[in-house]
């Protein structure tokens, strides 16, 4: 499915370059739900981004589906992005003057949905994760929780191949945390591929995989039930 | 680039943003549009207003809307009377006026004077002879009369002094024109018409605007005038014609032509009987409107790029997001081009309703007074119009600029709001 190799990723800060990613080979299968953990600084956000397309790296190269995505375009990246994957945001990130609805609707109607088609989607996606209620409130009207699912909703409203999540808990009381991971649990249970960055020993012990890392390499790449 | 899907995505984002923006901040751009608006089209067309109301002053004191004037080569309209007998049968002359002139002097304080070393307090002037009851009717003349009163039918020896022979009134001496000193209704002057005198009295004062036809004028009646000059064929110099509304100037003009007149007078319709160079200022004017415009024009498309750049600069986190779930940077752009478009079409739109429902008419009653005319508000629509787009072109890309700038930026370092 997805599959980095020798990934490098250094910023440079004057003369001064700073190799945040040193080198990382991963690959992550359809259907597995794999958490990437460790310490802040660790790349664990960096390796998140160049998987997801959202930044470019620096050497090495990812692969979608076998691609290479070196040699891709912008535009194709883009498309990928909107068509293939999902993005759930440690700090939701909605459009504030859009309804839960329309946050939801948004990205269907960049695929090309009509109007209506993208409405039902979107009404689909809320009500799976339990938000029919709150369809048409805006997201100052909504709890932390609530927001991070109608940013779930919309990350998933399209059947991405894979759904990316960084730190998606992180500012969530443990109530909503547990919900959003139980939703995550759900998704991966009918085969949905799912990449979480996560700090939580207790949520990475609920998908498949956890990949450990440290200054920038992997240091351990286990089953969490071994 | 704009594919229809973008525009889709663009206007869905766009009409959001604006019905929860909020109000005041709306309201404000709203109201900065209006104000350039305003600016771009009340500029040019009070300049334009300027001239147009020394033409409107000359349209409605002198020629009204057809004149007839004495051919060159002759010193007066040949057959007046059965002119203004034609003329009077036509349903289409509302009003008529008829006059005589002549050049003569006027010497006002002649029976105080002792030093005949000094100069005379006298002035050479172009007396007016008219009948008191059609020219009132034709122009209103008695209105403008600001001391004393209008003359009457009866009257002999009574003149009417237009502001600029009166030196508290006048605007300065001119080559053939010295103001009177000591001058008030009931002075005797002596006036002397082709070599004949006679002492009149002041009965009024018409005080009117600088450039005014009236300024520059003496008025008493015309058989008394005819009788000082000596002429007895009963011919008029100008004959002026007002038409009932609908009638159309230059189709009566060329009625007139058809019935032979031009034979013993030159018809002109209003158009044509403008002082040469007034359609020069008019645009001389025009062209200083438009360039104080086009300042406003620049101003307005700054605060738009301001405004839009600071509204793309505090969502940059939201635009990378949308970047990074795969909403193109075309449909962003667009939506801030939407954004700008809503600005400059309400903006503008108010500005169109307050300008044709409220300040072209009310202007129009009640002109500026100013020294140099009585202006009014000339902004005919398809002008306008041409204005609206101009701004709301600049308006566009003055919204897209910024937009595009914010939305070029690498979509993570916007997410993650880094520079």
């Amino acid at each position: 499915m997805i599959e980095a190799k020798q990934l490098v990723k250094s910023f440079k800060d004057g003369e001064r370059e700073t190799r945040v990613l040193k080198g990382i080979d991963i690959k992550v299968a359809q259907g597995e739900f794999v958490a990437i953990m460790g310490r802040s600084g660790a790349g664990k956000s960096t390796l998140l981004y160049q998987l997801s397309l959202l930044d470019e790296p620096s050497g090495g190269d990812v692969f979608v589906e076998g691609r290479s995505t070196r040699l891709m375009s912008q535009n194709e990246e883009i498309k990928i992005r909107l068509l293939s994957f999902g993005y759930v945001f440690q700090d939701y990130a909605l459009l504030p003057e859009l309804s839960a609805l329309e946050n939801v609707m948004l990205p269907l109607l960049m695929q090309g949905y009509a109007k209506e088609a993208a409405r039902s989607k979107a009404t689909a996606a809320l009500s799976r994760v339990g938000l029919l209620p709150r369809l048409l409130n805006l997201p100052s009207q909504l709890s932390g929780g609530e927001q991070q699912r109608v940013s779930i909703a919309r990350a998933i409203a399209h059947d991405p191949k894979v759904l990316f999540a960084d730190e998606p808990t992180a500012n969530l009381d443990r109530e909503s945390s547990a919900r959003v991971i139980g939703i995550f649990k759900e998704l991966h249970a009918v085969g949905q591929t799912i990449i979480m960055v996560t700090h939580e020993e207790e949520y990475a012990r609920v998908t498949g995989r956890i990949v450990k890392m440290d200054d920038g390499l992997i240091l351990s790449d286990a089953s969490s039930r071994a | 680039m704009f594919s229809l899907t973008n525009i889709r995505v663009g206007w869905f984002l766009a009409v959001r943003q604006i019905r929860r923006a909020s109000l005041w901040t709306t309201s404000l751009i709203v109201f900065v549009m209006l104000l350039t608006f305003l600016n771009l089209v009340i500029v040019t067309g009070i300049l334009v207003g300027i001239v147009q109301g020394i033409t409107d002053q000359f349209r409605l004191l002198e020629t009204g809307d057809v004149y007839l004037s004495a051919l060159a080569t002759e010193d007066y309209i040949g057959n007046s009377q059965e002119i203004l007998s034609l003329v009077r049968s036509l349903p289409e002359a509302e009003k008529i006026a008829y006059r005589t002139i002549a050049g003569g002097t006027l010497e006002a304080n002649y029976q105080n004077r002792t030093d005949f070393s000094e100069k005379p307090n006298s002035t050479s002037a172009s007396i007016t002879g008219i009948e008191p009851v059609a020219e009132n009717k034709f122009s209103g003349l008695a209105k403008y009369v600001a001391e004393g009163e209008y003359l009457s039918p009866g009257d002999y020896d009574a003149v009417l002094l237009g502001s600029q022979f009166v030196d508290r009134y006048s605007f300065g001496e001119m080559p053939t024109l010295t103001p009177l000193k000591n001058v008030y209704p009931g002075t005797k002057i002596r006036l002397t018409v082709n070599g004949s005198t006679r002492i009149v009295t002041v009965k009024g004062i018409l005080v009117t605007t600088a450039n005014s036809p009236l300024a520059l004028k003496v008025f008493m009646l015309e058989r008394e005038l005819a009788q000082l000059a000596g002429r007895t064929d009963q011919n008029v110099d100008e004959i002026a014609i007002k038409l009932a509304p609908g009638a159309d100037a230059e189709a009566f003009r060329d009625l007139l032509l058809r019935s032979g007149l031009g034979e013993d007078a030159k018809v002109q319709s209003f158009l044509d009987a403008i002082p040469n160079g007034i359609a020069e200022i008019t645009n001389t004017f025009a062209a200083i409107g438009n360039a104080i415009g086009s300042v406003g024009l620049a101003v307005a498309a700054i605060t738009i790029f301001i405004v839009i750049f600071i509204n793309a600069l505090t969502r940059r986190k939201f635009i990378g997001i949308l970047k990074g779930i795969g909403i193109s940077g075309e449909a962003i752009e667009f939506s801030y081009v939407c954004q700008s478009l809503f600005y400059a079409i309400i903006g503008s739109g108010i500005g169109f309703a307050i300008l044709y429902g409220f300040l072209v008419p009310y202007i129009s009653a009640h002109p500026i007074s100013l020294p140099i005319s009585n202006a009014i508000l000339v902004a005919p629509v398809p002008d306008t119009l041409i204005r609206i787009a101009i701004l709301t072109l600049t308006t566009i890309i003055a919204g897209y600029l910024p937009a595009r700038m914010i939305v070029r930026k690498n979509t993570l370092d916007s997410i993650l709001g880094r520079n």
